[in-house]
């Protein structure tokens, strides 16, 4: 204590007595402690959750989403299917990017051919194109007019467009793909000042801002000066950044501090269903998960209501299928596996796995509490389920590959779905096959309606499918279904006019400060 | 050597397993075509052997190649988060040196009492240390409670230095601007304290037995013997011999400090080296990790140099 109390007093004696941490110098700011610096500022050239929220500020996108997740006009004043292949979006006028130049439908159908034509950034090809699905090319009508093609019809366009902004074609052509890394020139609320690496992004307001989606109120200019992203990767240190009234909002918060959050006099917990749902997978081409009894028992057995109580703080909502109930097209009427362990112990029975039967949970670190958790409440069947910690860069091939994940019983996993549309999630984890499944499930029912879904344009047709589709999932219990965590926020009381919203998306562009 | 460490670190980072195409896709849609291009894009669809040979070639010239998350050269993504970590190393240097040569000198004086055995216990408390427990204890007691420092970054928002040299004490210095020279000082207090003070009880060690032997050596006996005053016997007489080992010590203890960083400048959202190289493994970012060791390795190596020159020079009675 001397030590610390020594080097106090050296730090006083220097002239570091208390410092002004908040002088703002006469301008109002909004600071985020972000959990991860944005890897680049090219909105083309990443596929990442956290630049993408970045960028988002700078940037606007034809469409977006409200804080209720449903789809509505950015850049774009409308849109039609022309047809199942073609898509026409009309531009709103006097739309200006930061360097002043107008945005017309060139820049779109520049923005769009630079997503999805091969080789189209500067020989390489954007990891976004996989985003954009069938289409082919954009091409610009007229001004203010611009034409989507797709090789085959693709019904959810309009979900994935929020995830695409657009670009200025002259500034790309001024300053090079390589440029764009880091000068950006978007026509969104802010502009970029200056972005110390792996620090800080500092934005500020962009005055000739031509007000945003008309159907998030309010539009028109942002409401504060400065917009600053302070890049703060270790949890306690945002917690506490926070605390300390250094930053506004933080993402991330672990539910373990929420409790100190809300006891702070300035701060609060603000929550959102995420859209990621969580699950175990079920070694379907391996015995005993290949027999359905055992899976019902293994979703029996699982009391998963005392692990979001007692290990997630009632910060997660259970799910008794895949879907989120935000998402489109979510069955309501799925049955459900009830906590019932004479249930579970009555069906491994009948399926003759013996009493005592080892079982391994493979997992990754972050998930190792819960894994154990999950371990301990399927033992009470009598089963013998250890977790095995992994890491993800490792687990993740292993149980993608149907060779090397043959041995292995189950695995603690999720999956996001963004788009919150069943394609965007049933296809990569359920279809036989798909990239996500890791199951290995294939059930030719539920390919068929997949299938059929991913090109029907009636969305109400659509819809049925995937109730359907989500029904037999539901019923051949590929998965021990488990629920899907909310997102936790940070906020200060200092602020108004922000709520978290289920993409994870930190638009700041109608954020005020009020005390 | 140089070529080895290359091989070594090649070979590590590209057998340990795990894919970066599927840790950049994560869990989005994307089609067996376009996984393959993604892959063909950042040239890991070819051979082992014919990656190494170019990895080594470019190597050569200089040209590590491009870091597959930031999509842009990777000396460019190491060279932008380079001062940060260096200013920090130095800094926190300064802290252990100057906190250990006080205490090794007083603990070597009174050798054998309860002072020396307090300090003994300090400074192996203080080698053990986590750094990552120890930060956030700092953290919560000054910037959250106290309120006196911050909790973590370079440099306040309100300051707009010009970054010429990238070194903020510096920058802040050209500019001529004290305030956010102070301010810059003030954000790197606690992560070099979290990080310098196991140097420095490592240190203390060091010099509480150099010393200790000096001072039992003939000719301190002799100046003391010659009624030279105490403190000029302690300071000028013994201390400038009992430095020379502490020397080599602190030069190989650099390098350790460089490696330390990694888990300090996660804690206080450093924007340095370490942080950008653990981000680097999990993502299994090859070119930038393979960049970043050979760096850590030339930089170990001229350390471990310069601390045999320094010897040699401060030492009179080695001649190389």
């Amino acid at each position: 204590m001397l030590r610390r109390r020594q080097l106090l007093a050296t730090a006083a004696g220097a002239g570091f007595a208390p410092v002004a941490l908040h002088a703002q110098r006469g301008t109002s700011n909004v600071r985020v402690g972000f959990s991860q610096d944005a890897l680049t500022l090219d909105p083309a050239n990443h596929r990442n959750r956290e630049t993408q929220t970045i960028i988002r500020n700078i940037y606007d996108g034809l469409l977006t989403r409200d804080p209720d997740m449903r789809i509505v006009p950015e850049i774009a004043e409308s849109w039609r299917a022309v047809d199942g292949k073609t898509y026409e979006f009309r531009l709103r006028p006097n739309i200006r990017f930061h360097s002043g130049d107008f945005l017309t439908a060139e820049d779109v159908a520049f923005t769009f051919n630079r997503l999805v034509r091969e080789g189209a950034m500067g020989g390489q090809t954007s990891p976004r194109k996989g985003l954009l699905g069938p289409m082919t090319e954009a091409v610009a009508v007229d001004e203010r007019t611009v034409r989507f093609v797709l090789s085959e019809p693709w019904p959810i366009l309009p979900a994935m467009l929020p995830f695409q902004e657009v670009v200025n074609r002259r500034h790309v052509e001024r300053v090079g793909h390589e440029g764009m890394q880091t000068r950006p020139d978007g026509c969104g609320p802010f502009r970029l000042v200056e972005w110390r690496r792996g620090e800080a992004i500092i934005l500020e307001r962009f005055d000739n801002y031509y007000g945003g989606s008309l159907d998030i109120p309010p539009a028109g200019p942002a409401q504060v000066d400065r917009v600053i992203f302070r890049i703060l990767p270790e949890n306690s240190a945002r917690v506490a950044a926070l605390i300390a009234g250094e930053v506004d909002i933080i993402n991330e918060l672990p539910p373990s501090a929420m409790r100190q959050v809300e006891a702070s006099p300035n701060a609060k917990v603000a929550r959102v269903n995420g859209t990621r749902t969580f699950f175990v997978a079920l070694n379907n081409t391996k015995a005993p998960f290949s027999d359905l009894r055992v899976r019902r028992a293994l979703n029996h057995a699982l009391d998963k209501q005392a692990i979001i109580a007692r290990i997630l703080n009632n910060t997660a909502t259970p799910l008794r299928g895949v879907m989120s109930p935000d998402a489109f097209a979510f069955n309501p009427d799925l049955p459900e596996y009830r906590h019932d362990l004479a249930r579970a112990r009555f069906l491994l029975a009948e399926a003759g796995v013996a009493e005592g039967t080892e079982m391994v949970l493979d997992t990754t670190a972050a998930l190792k509490e819960v894994a154990e958790a999950i371990a301990a409440l399927l033992s009470r069947t009598g089963l013998r389920v250890r977790a095995q910690v992994w890491e993800g860069a490792v687990l993740t091939p292993m149980w993608q590959d149907p060779a090397r994940r043959r041995d292995r019983d189950m695995l603690l996993t999720s999956w996001g779905n963004g788009s919150l549309d069943p394609s965007d999630i049933m296809v990569p984890t359920l279809r036989t096959g798909g990239r996500g499944n890791s199951a290995g499930f294939s059930n030719p029912e539920v390919d068929r309606l997949l299938d059929a879904a991913e090109t029907e344009l009636d969305q109400a047709k659509r819809a049925e499918m995937y109730k359907r589709a989500q029904a037999i999932v539901t019923d051949q219990a590929p998965w021990i279904f488990l629920w899907l965590p909310q997102d936790i926020y940070g906020v200060s009381k200092r602020i108004a006019g922000w709520r978290p919203q289920a993409d994870s998306r930190i638009n700041l562009h109608r954020v005020r400060i009020v005390a | 050597m140089l070529l080895g460490v290359s091989a070594i670190v090649f070979l590590m980072i590209t057998l340990t397993p795990g894919d970066p195409v599927e840790i950049m896709l994560a869990d989005q849609r994307a089609t067996p075509e376009q996984v393959a291009a993604l892959r063909r894009d950042l040239g890991l669809d070819r051979p082992l052997v014919e990656r190494f040979l170019v990895f080594l070639g470019n190597a050569l010239r200089g040209d590590f190649g491009i870091s597959f998350f930031h999509r842009r050269p990777v000396w460019d993504v190491i060279a932008e988060r380079l001062p940060a970590t260096i200013e920090l190393t130095l800094f926190s240097l300064l802290v252990a040196v100057l906190v250990a040569i006080p205490l090794g000198v007083i603990a070597a004086v009174k050798r054998d009492t309860w002072l020396d055995r307090a300090l003994s216990a300090a400074s192996l408390f203080g080698v053990s240390l986590p750094g990552f427990w120890f930060g956030i204890l700092l953290i919560l007691l000054f910037a959250v409670e106290l309120r006196l420092l911050p909790v973590g970054g370079r440099i306040g928002f309100g300051f707009d230095v010009l970054r010429i040299t990238g070194f903020l004490l510096v920058d802040t210095l050209l500019a001529g601007d004290i305030a956010a020279l102070r301010n810059v000082l003030t954000h790197l207090m606690l992560p070099a304290i979290t990080l310098g003070l196991p140097t420095a009880a490592l240190l203390a060690r060091v010099i509480r037995s150099s010393m200790a032997e000096v001072l039992a050596s003939d000719y301190v006996l002799f100046a003391e013997a010659k009624g030279l005053p105490r403190r000029r016997v302690l300071l000028l007489h013994a201390l400038k011999n009992a430095l020379i080992p502490t020397v080599t010590v602190t030069a190989i203890e650099t390098g350790q400090l460089l490696g330390g960083n990694m888990i300090v400048e996660t804690v206080f959202g450093w924007p340095g080296l370490g942080r950008l190289v653990v981000e680097s493994i999990f993502a299994r970012n090859y070119p930038l990790v393979q960049a970043a060791v050979l760096l850590y390795a030339v930089t170990y190596v001229m350390l471990n140099f310069a601390a045999d020159l320094l010897y040699t020079a401060l030492n009179p009675k080695v001649r190389l």
